[in-house]
């Protein structure tokens, strides 16, 4: 093994704790029914009934998934520690049910050099409530120009590389950048966006068109997504392609898994573009900034219907905390992004399952399963020898989301305000609970 | 009493604007003695103007107004002082009105948010431009006998749509006048859906006048539209044929109309921008009395000091 896999998490964990009476359901090994899970060393045991262990917990009425894995997330350390570090980042992964988490590489410095990627890989070790996986840079600095030194990085503990928060604007670049990355064993993470037709702070719609924003249209992401396409299958690189937000992205993505096997080929969309479209950005609020941008209800619904058809693989939250001086401004001269984390469980589940457009299995499966299979390491499963990550879920719970009731360091939740149904109340990695939001509950049975 | 802000033209109503322009109509006419006496009258302006600054200041000095005037050029805005904190200041200071020229859309709003005194909107970003709009109708009226002579009429507003505050304030406020619009414009100067507007779109200028149009209302091409990394526009010659309005389309009782700087042999021939079927002098002439009657209606003076 001369990766990634992060080492502050215990493989070996208090020994014999029992979940006791949740509705275990994890679409991967098709467990979906109330049953006990048995911990022992950092992994799952057993899954069975009237299971008994030295230590209970008693989650009757609740739900029990497969940790949330997060291939998208923008913890801003170094370089931007006022927004969030890997303390703060990592406890509103774990507030949000997630137990892995790929860090992206648009930091300041950039993660572009294996020295740089070592010391955030001890960081990470000493700090991260999760697992928290490293990505490096595509290209050095993330200019498009130059390669990174991928084989080097990956001895230092890089887990994959990507591109993410600027895309590669050089289809010749990207080619050679693929080939390497393939060479180097690692999976690449592409951010499709033209710049040359990317040229707005919002979708170029009906919206910007009454707001007075300049747009984007949806053809910046689709020429990009095409061209990342066609290279992954000609040079059969592993790419993920990540923040898929239109219907046409989406419906390339489905032509080149249907059609080119040479291609592989998956690719992830936010809770955002799940859930919320463009005519927010009439407000001109700084807050609704997003790269890419909210987009028209047809893309919207374009994307929630390839999530459920398993064109797009699974959900990526793209967790991007920004500092209220950067947000609180007229949109045109806000930063782009949203906080994640915390919310995506829940505005999932309240939008598409109670909405009707999405079953439950499916969206566990899009938040766990499916992410934990890309990641690797066992993570995303519920079954005996399968590291212990799990998400207790109060799937009957309300709350409204509020900044100060968040973990992260930033506030920018396009949330805010909002009532969710359905919230994590227990997060576990490794046998350990790392986010009990309900410590009476637990603590007192355990 | 709370401060009337101006904010936008969106969503405006035949009774707000008639409101405006009845009273701008008194001012013109010199009836109406220093309603903004004591008032203090703020120009915070983020980005570089001139004749809306000037018009501005002359309206609130006509009217009576102390003017503090806050340009980019040596203010606490050339050092970056950020937006929120000058309004904040300006405030503390006891602005009765602030009037706001920003790069951004929303600007406007954001402000508002921040102060007790009333804000006008001189322009965000593409956002909004109301009192631009406003002067328009001011000065089409006078043309034409009357606010109520504006039901009806059809009005092609004519090139860069996309990029232009002036087209979103004055598009609800004609239609709000009883007006009806077409656009004149290649696709490449209009928001990707410029149907959000439910308006025609004519190829030309030459197809407004076949349309029936009374005004021509053409607005500033940024020369820079021709050049930079994705053009727009592929010359002078070929924008003025088919977008530049000529004595030609002027030959059947239209006028035409545009919110300056013009570019003389671009939007507007240059033998037609001070001819008598143009109104762009007029425009210009109507911008003090409508922001003297603006200001006097954001600070909620003008009522008393015209029965008075």
């Amino acid at each position: 093994m001369t990766h990634h896999a992060p080492t502050n998490i215990p493989t070996t964990g208090p020994d014999d704790l029992v979940v006791r009476g949740a509705h275990v359901l994890d679409p991967s090994s098709g467990l979906d029914g109330v049953m006990d899970v048995r911990i022992s060393g950092g992994r799952i045991a057993e899954v069975s009934e009237n299971l008994k262990g030295l230590r209970n917990i008693e989650a009757d009425g609740l739900h029990l998934f497969p940790g949330f894995v997060d291939v998208h997330a923008h913890w801003r350390t170094p370089g931007r520690e006022d927004e969030e570090t890997i303390e703060t980042g990592s406890a509103a992964a774990a507030a949000g049910g997630f137990t892995s988490v790929v860090m992206m590489p648009n930091t300041d410095p950039v993660i572009d050099r294996p020295v740089v990627v070592s010391g955030l890989v001890r960081r990470v070790e000493g700090e991260s409530r999760v697992r928290a996986y490293v990505s490096a840079a595509l290209h050095e600095g993330l200019k498009g120009e130059r390669l990174t030194e991928m084989r080097l990085m990956k001895e230092a503990g890089a887990f994959c590389v990507s591109d993410d928060g600027l895309g590669t604007q050089s289809s010749g670049v990207l080619r050679n950048a693929m080939l390497y990355a393939k060479d180097s064993g690692m999976p690449v993470i592409l951010h499709c966006e033209d710049h040359t037709l990317a040229t707005g702070v919002v979708h170029d719609g009906a919206a910007a068109a009454l707001a007075g924003l300049p747009g984007s249209p949806g053809s910046a992401e689709d020429v990009a997504t095409a061209t990342a396409l066609v290279l992954a299958a000609e040079t059969g690189a592993k790419v993920h392609v990540t923040h898929v937000s239109t219907a046409l992205s989406a419906a390339l993505v489905g032509f080149f898994k249907g059609s080119v096997p040479a291609a592989d080929v998956t690719a992830d969309t936010t809770p955002h573009h799940l859930t919320l479209i463009d005519e927010l950005v009439q407000s001109l609020e700084g807050m609704y900034r997003v790269n890419p941008p909210l987009r028209p209800e047809g893309d919207r619904l374009g994307v929630g219907e390839a999530l459920r058809d398993g064109i797009l693989d699974f959900v990526a939250t793209d967790h991007a905390p920004h500092a209220s001086e950067e947000k609180y401004l007229p949109l045109e001269e806000a930063a782009p992004g949203f906080l994640g984390h915390e919310t995506a469980f829940s505005a999932l589940f309240t939008e598409l399952v109670l909405g009707g457009s999405l079953t439950l299995s499916r969206l566990v499966g899009a938040m766990s399963s499916a992410p934990g299979r890309w990641v690797g390491d066992g993570a995303g499963r519920i079954e005996a020898g399968a590291p212990a990550d799990l998400a207790l879920v109060d799937l009957s719970e309300e709350w409204t989301v509020r900044a100060d009731g968040l973990l992260s360091l930033s506030g920018n939740s396009p949330y805010l305000g909002r009532n969710l149904k359905g919230r994590v109340v227990g997060t576990m990695v490794g046998g350990e609970l790392v986010q009990d939001r309900t410590g009476a509950r637990f603590g007192s049975r355990a | 009493m709370p401060a009337r802000n101006l904010l936008t033209l969106e969503g405006t109503s035949r009774a707000d604007l008639r409101e405006v322009l009845d009273l701008a109509r008194d001012y013109a006419s010199g009836t109406v003695d220093r309603p903004l006496a004591g008032k203090i009258v703020c120009l915070a302006f983020f980005e570089a103007s001139t004749r809306t600054a000037v018009s501005f200041e002359l309206a609130a000095r006509r009217a009576g107004a102390d003017v503090i005037s806050l340009s980019e050029r040596g203010s606490s805005i050339q050092k970056g002082e950020g937006l929120i904190d000058t309004i904040v200041t300006l405030d503390s200071l006891g602005a009765d009105a602030i009037v706001l020229r920003h790069p951004a859309a929303g600007a406007a709003r954001l402000a508002a948010l921040h102060t007790e005194a009333a804000v006008i909107n001189a322009g965000d970003g593409r956002g909004q431009h109301p009192t631009q709009a406003l002067l328009d109708l001011h000065a089409l009226s006078g043309h034409l006998g009357g606010f109520d002579e504006l039901e009806g009429r059809k009005v092609a507003v004519v090139g860069d749509v996309v990029h232009s505050r002036v087209a979103r304030s004055i598009i609800p406020a004609f239609r709000a006048a009883g007006m009806e619009l077409a656009i004149v414009a290649p696709q490449t100067l209009l928001p990707l859906d410029a149907g959000a507007w439910g308006l025609p779109v004519l190829p030309s200028v030459d197809d407004a006048v076949d349309w029936g149009a009374d005004v021509l209302y053409a607005l500033r091409l940024q020369k820079e539209r021709m050049t930079g990394g994705s053009p727009r526009v592929p010359s002078v010659p070929e924008y003025a044929r088919f977008y530049g309005v000529a004595r030609r389309h002027l030959a059947g009782g239209a006028v035409v109309m545009h919110p300056g700087p013009v570019n003389r042999g671009v939007e507007v021939a240059g033998d037609v921008v001070l001819d008598a079927s143009s109104l762009i002098p007029d425009q210009v002439a109507s911008g003090v009395a409508v922001r003297s009657a603006v200001l006097a209606l954001s600070m909620d003076v003008a009522r008393s000091r015209v029965a008075a």
